[in-house]
């Protein structure tokens, strides 16, 4: 153990002991110069006695002929250095705090001199010069080390006197912390307004601005709120602690204090206020997660407004990091579907371009004007298919246009047919998706069915396709991508089209296509094995072979269809060319078509091999589901 | 009246010093520490200064020589008493060496230090 080891050390700390002792003394004389009250004159002379009697001891121990002193004969100095201490802290305590009257601001002024420096006295360390040296500490603390303290924080002195801020900076900076002191509670909250601090310790008694004071105002500001503060006093009387604790100080420190219990004390509030901070922000980030994902469902996502929390090593930055993901992949996803639309919205005007929309042909069975039904107000036919004409109309009742189909008599000649149309049509009404053809209802008139469904104006595939030959890829998959999803929401209601061909695809002006027809090619192919050969509906093209071999049609006959559409956009012709319908029907059964890339060089292999999927003889070789297949198209190009 | 010059950079012990040797009939004139001794030592006309030892950067020994050093070609000297708390073996010596008239030591026995002051001011009239 070292102690002091050379006169130099010696000299230092008799020094450091002596200028506290000399404020002791000399505001002690000075003050019996001009006091004749004698509670104030015995109080001063009892500290003067003090005063000296602590000189004496630090004059015997520390003499200057003495050039090395043990650590245990320091220990034992401070130790003999306690009792004159306390009884120059009772007496200006008892200076402090008159039974009677007022007391004299200079007077009190001075005596709080005389008790700071008596507070100093057993703080005082040892000189620092000689490596290896130890601070002082009584005999409870034999020689714990002034260690440098595990996080260094910035900390604010408050203390009217000089003296007392000097001793705490000190041993604060030894400590390793960053350390700034105010004179007073006003200056201490003009700091605090203008820097960060880690922790405040705050003396009870300023003449300014007291402690409590300045302690409340901090604890009001919700900027300030958090900074941990200790406060400092002599006062050591239960009711001031009680005081501070509820004014909502961290700690309370009365003076004199040992250094190793502020260590201690400082360390503890910043541990408690790390954690305390680490916890608000955990909050805060949970907080940012939430936000994006609000910002997400809104679709104002910025990415990159994760990153911080992203770069957390827990849980909660693994929840970022993937959400972030995620959220850049379904930003990534629209940005390319909102390509894909362009593309075909572009490929739609240039076919409106090409061809004013052809007039029907044949002569309507029902002249414009005709109100039918009693409702409806025809306006034009757009069209003719296999099972009735499609009329564009008025529904006088609701003032809204509707598309209405009229069905050729011979589809629906008996009564468990008509039933059971009724049913599928009254399934598809509950499809209610924007990629679908809404269906209003079913009706009879004069004999003729009729389905009443929304009015989409618009072009159809076919026409498209007949107009622009093949449509390029961005295109193509902006149909598909809808098609899935209009076949995910129908095949969810238990719906099979049964005939997804290009005529059936609407597209209006924007690029969104319908499917139109649910529920009614049930009606041909109940009709397609109970009448003569040749009413089959349509075109085979399109209809998977299990369709055609009148075997059990579900989910993925739809899909085989969708395929033979996407081939077709994609090349401009039909997997399967034959001359007549039996020879197409024989090479759907048993040829396998060419990829889509030997006619499109643009065709990537992905999406080639994924058409060709679409178009597998058996149901078991294709997609499981048109959701399946909207997933595989969001990674296809 | 005679004006005293007390260089001490202890904001506590120039009040408490200052005071009391204001009490004793003297004037006293502060500095806070060396540079400011030195300056307001060869500006003014001081009867006699109090040079403290332990001053930041400037320290009261060479404060001291500065301001001999300063008289010198001024052709006058003031008494400067060192006052330190320090108070090793061979300080009173330096301090002499320095410069100084006399020497005190902290805490400060005011009759002696009087007793002091009076001395220097009487055999340098």
């Amino acid at each position: 153990m070292t102690g002091l080891t050379t006169p130099e050390s010696v000299a230092e700390l008799r020094h450091e002991l002596r200028t506290p002792l000399n404020l002791i003394i000399g505001y002690c004389e000075m003050l019996l110069e001009d006091v004749t009250e004698p509670d104030q004159r015995s109080g001063l002379e009892a500290s003067l006695e003090g005063g000296r009697d602590v000189l004496t001891r630090v004059n015997t121990t520390l003499a200057p002929a003495r050039s090395e002193i043990s650590e245990a004969e320091i220990a034992a100095l401070y130790d003999s250095l306690r009792e004159p201490q306390g009884r120059i802290l009772e007496a200006t305590s008892t200076l402090l705090t008159p039974s009677s009257g007022t007391i004299d601001p200079q007077f009190e002024r001075d005596v709080r001199r005389i008790r700071a420096a008596a507070e100093r006295l057993l703080t005082i360390e040892l000189p620092t010069t000689a490596p290896g040296s130890h601070p002082i500490h009584t005999r409870e603390h034999p020689s714990a080390p002034e260690a440098k303290a595990e996080h260094p924080a910035h900390i604010l002195v408050v203390d009217d006197q000089e003296d007392n801020r000097a001793v705490l900076e000190r041993r604060l900076r030894r400590q390793g912390h960053t350390v700034t002191s105010a004179g007073g509670g006003r200056s201490a909250l003009d700091l605090v307004g203008r820097e960060r601090f880690d922790l405040v310790l705050l003396d009870v008694m300023m003449p300014d601005l007291d402690g409590f004071e300045v302690l409340h105002r901090l604890k009001q500001d919700p900027t300030t709120r958090d900074i941990p503060v200790i406060m400092i006093s002599a006062l050591d009387d239960i009711g001031s602690v009680v005081r501070c604790i509820e004014h909502g100080a961290e700690d309370h420190l009365s003076k004199p204090f040992d250094p190793v219990i502020l260590r201690a004390r400082i360390s503890a509030s910043l541990d408690k206020k790390r954690l305390r901070d680490v916890e608000l922000q955990y909050l805060a980030e949970v907080g940012r997660v939430i936000e994006a994902a609000t910002a997400v469902e809104s679709g104002t996502y910025a990415s990159g407004s994760l990153t911080q929390v992203a770069g957390r090593d827990d849980e909660l930055g693994r929840l970022a990091r993937v959400f972030d993901g995620m959220a850049n992949q379904v930003k990534a996803r629209e940005a390319r579907l909102t390509e894909q639309v362009d593309a075909l919205r572009d490929e739609i005007n240039k076919a409106k371009h090409a061809t004013r929309r052809t007039a029907p042909s044949t002569v309507p069975n029902l002249p414009a004007g005709e109100l039918f039904a009693g409702r409806f107000e025809i306006l034009e036919e757009v069209g003719q298919g296999g099972m009735g004409i499609v009329y564009r109309a008025l529904d006088r009742q609701l003032g809204e246009q509707v598309g209405i189909k009229t069905l050729h008599s011979e589809l629906l000649m008996n009564e468990s047919v008509v039933e059971r149309f009724k049913t599928e049509i009254r399934l598809a009404r509950h499809i209610s998706d924007k990629h679908v053809v809404r269906t209003h209802d079913i009706g009879e008139w004069e004999g003729v069915y009729f389905l009443t469904m929304e009015y989409v104006e618009g072009l159809t595939v076919r026409e498209l396709l007949d107009t622009r030959g093949q449509l390029d890829v961005a295109a193509t998959l902006a149909i598909a991508t809808q098609l899935a999803q209009s076949l995910t929401a129908a095949h969810g209601q238990g719906v099979i089209h049964r005939d997804i061909k290009p005529q059936n695809l609407l597209l209006d002006g924007s690029g969104v296509l319908k499917v139109m027809d649910f529920g009614i090619a049930r009606l041909a192919d109940a009709q397609s094995n109970l009448t003569e050969v040749g009413m089959i509906i349509g075109t085979p093209a399109y209809m998977a072979p299990e369709q055609m071999l009148g075997e059990t049609v579900d989910e993925r006959t739809d899909l085989y269809a969708a395929g033979v559409v996407l081939y077709e956009c994609l090349t401009g012709r039909l997997p399967y060319q034959a001359d007549s319908p039996i020879m197409l029907v024989a090479k759907q059964l048993r040829e396998e078509p060419q990829p889509p890339t030997a006619f499109n060089p643009d065709v990537t292999p992905a999406l080639s091999a994924l058409v060709l999927r679409l178009l597998g003889k058996a149901p078991g070789d294709r997609p499981a589901s048109a959701a399946e297949l909207a997933t595989l198209l969001g990674k296809v190009h | 009246m005679p004006t005293i010059l007390l260089v001490e950079d202890n904001e506590l012990n120039r009040d408490m010093l200052s005071r009391r040797l204001e009490r004793k009939g003297y004037s006293v004139e502060m500095a806070v520490d060396g540079a400011q001794g030195v300056e307001m030592a060869l500006a003014g006309h001081f009867d006699l200064i109090l040079m403290d030892m332990s001053l930041p950067e400037i320290d009261g020994w060479e404060a001291t020589r500065r301001v001999r050093a300063g008289e010198a070609e001024r052709g006058s000297r003031t008494p400067i008493i060192a006052l330190t708390a320090h108070a090793m073996a061979g300080d009173r010596e330096k301090a002499m060496e320095a410069g100084c008239d006399d020497y005190d030591t902290k805490p400060v026995e005011l009759p002696r230090l009087l007793g002091k002051i009076e001395a220097l001011l009487s055999s340098g009239a």
